[in-house]
């Protein structure tokens, strides 16, 4: 730990040799239909780790924790910005109503890996409050909206499911 | 607080996998500076997230690590040269004449005075410039979630019209308001419905639009609306049959049954051919 603080190469080598796969998984579960944008967040994922290495506290959580955050959150960050560039085509919405079925056979094979994969075991309704807000980003409130139920009942059912996931990686 | 109802509410899964929100993570936080049992809690999510992870890892592309290591190479190189003190003149390289003893004192303690000065600007600078990049990424931060809002928007609706179970009603306005127009997406599958306003006239505070299915002739409530959630899908009440869908203007949070000379726009499913 105190050899990645002080920025020495070998530990980081070191340490991209362990993580890298654990956290390409992560990254490929949420940017699901692109090889080459998985690979650039896994890119920028390891360089702001390097960066923010000094940032890290023991105290608040496991390095793997905070690593697999800053993973997460790139893969957003890139998932929605990607979405942007495609806005551009999708302005009229009636046209795409056909056009997503092609997209949805490259996501099915996705859906086995990983943390998704034990997803699968909860009930729809909590596996998909859980889709949206973490393999997706969108906070509570946002769900809440979009899938016109009270906040309140956000917060627990996506508590349960997390309480259920965590019963499931034991 | 009861600490076993607190760890077992599913606070320690949000705050590890990155779900809470700042209020939580901010009380979870101390009240893990107190509480080691809770530490300990935590300590054992991590690690069965952790070897689970590291049983799901896949193959990383091979030219990543590479590329890693050339770009921190580089941002190490570009800092250190940014961080080249000021260059000082000492008394050896100072071309004033020198008169007396007196002035010579006077010379050397404002050099002295003035090299404290210039060490003290420069960590100001360095201090300030930190801040700035803090600033700047703070900034780049807002610009890219503000960007992404609206995509998220776009992506969401893709999704729901991009299933192929999904129905799409075109419902067209009636002779009271013959501009109203909106869309349904019916997911014959989930039996979800939702509602894309095109265009629907703002209404009276008072007043909402709701949702109708008709069912072998009896209209069932889907739901009300606002015009304001133009373009937005909403998500309605699910319906597995409807013959046709109406929308009616009734007061503040709906009303039990439709008042059918308020209706604004009516579309048939297949069902009723």
């Amino acid at each position: 730990m105190l050899a990645l603080k002080e920025r020495n190469n070998q530990a980081f080598g070191f340490l991209y040799d362990n993580y890298a796969g654990a956290l390409y998984s992560i990254i490929k579960q949420i940017i699901t239909d692109n090889s080459e944008l998985a690979s650039d967040v896994l890119q920028e994922v390891f360089i702001n780790i390097w960066r923010k290495i000094e940032t890290y506290d023991q105290t608040k959580g496991r390095l793997f924790t905070w690593m697999l955050n800053i993973a997460r959150n790139a893969s957003i960050d890139m998932l929605r910005s990607k979405g942007y560039q495609n806005s551009q085509k999708n302005q009229e919405l009636p046209d795409n109503v056909y056009k997503g079925v092609s997209n949805q056979t490259t996501q099915q094979n996705v859906d086995n890996i990983g943390l998704k994969k034990v997803l699968e075991k909860l009930k729809p309704e909590h596996r998909v409050l859980v889709e949206l807000a973490y393999f997706k980003g969108f906070t509570h409130e946002e769900i809440a909206e979009m899938m016109a139920i009270p906040l309140g009942t956000v917060k627990t059912r996506i508590r349960n499911a997390l309480l259920q996931l965590r019963e499931y990686l034991k | 607080m009861n600490l076993k109802d607190y760890i077992e509410s599913g606070i320690i899964e949000s705050y590890v996998m990155g779900l809470a929100s700042e209020s939580e993570r901010a009380e979870f936080e101390q009240l893990c500076t107190q509480h080691p049992e809770l530490v300990a809690a935590r300590r054992k999510f991590e690690e069965s997230i952790e070897s689970y992870a590291f049983e799901q890892a896949i193959p990383t592309p091979p030219e990543v690590k590479g590329k890693i290591f050339e770009a921190i190479g580089n941002s190490s190189a570009r800092s250190t040269t940014s961080l080249n003190p000021p260059k000082i003149d000492t008394m050896e390289n100072s071309k004033t004449p020198v008169r007396s003893l007196g002035l010579l004192r006077f010379v050397a303690a404002a050099s002295v005075v003035l090299l404290i000065g210039m060490v003290w600007l420069y960590f100001q600078t360095k201090e300030q410039n930190t801040v700035l990049v803090k600033e700047n990424d703070g900034l780049k931060i807002d610009r890219d979630t503000a960007k992404s809002r609206l995509d998220r928007i776009v992506q969401e609706q893709k999704q729901v019209v991009g299933d192929p179970n999904t129905t799409v009603v075109n419902m067209v306005g009636t002779k009271v308001a013959p501009k109203s127009s909106a869309n349904i997406y019916w997911d014959s599958a989930s039996t979800n419905v939702y509602l894309v306003v095109k265009n629907m006239p703002k209404l009276p505070n008072d007043q909402q639009y709701q949702l109708w299915a008709l069912i072998d002739g009896k209209p069932s409530d889907l739901g009300v609306f606002d015009a304001t959630d133009s373009r937005v899908i909403l998500k309605m009440k699910n319906t597995k049959k409807a013959q046709a869908f109406a929308i009616t203007i009734e007061k503040h949070g709906g009303s039990p049954s439709p008042t059918l000379e308020k209706m604004q726009s009516l579309g048939k499913t297949l069902q009723s051919q």
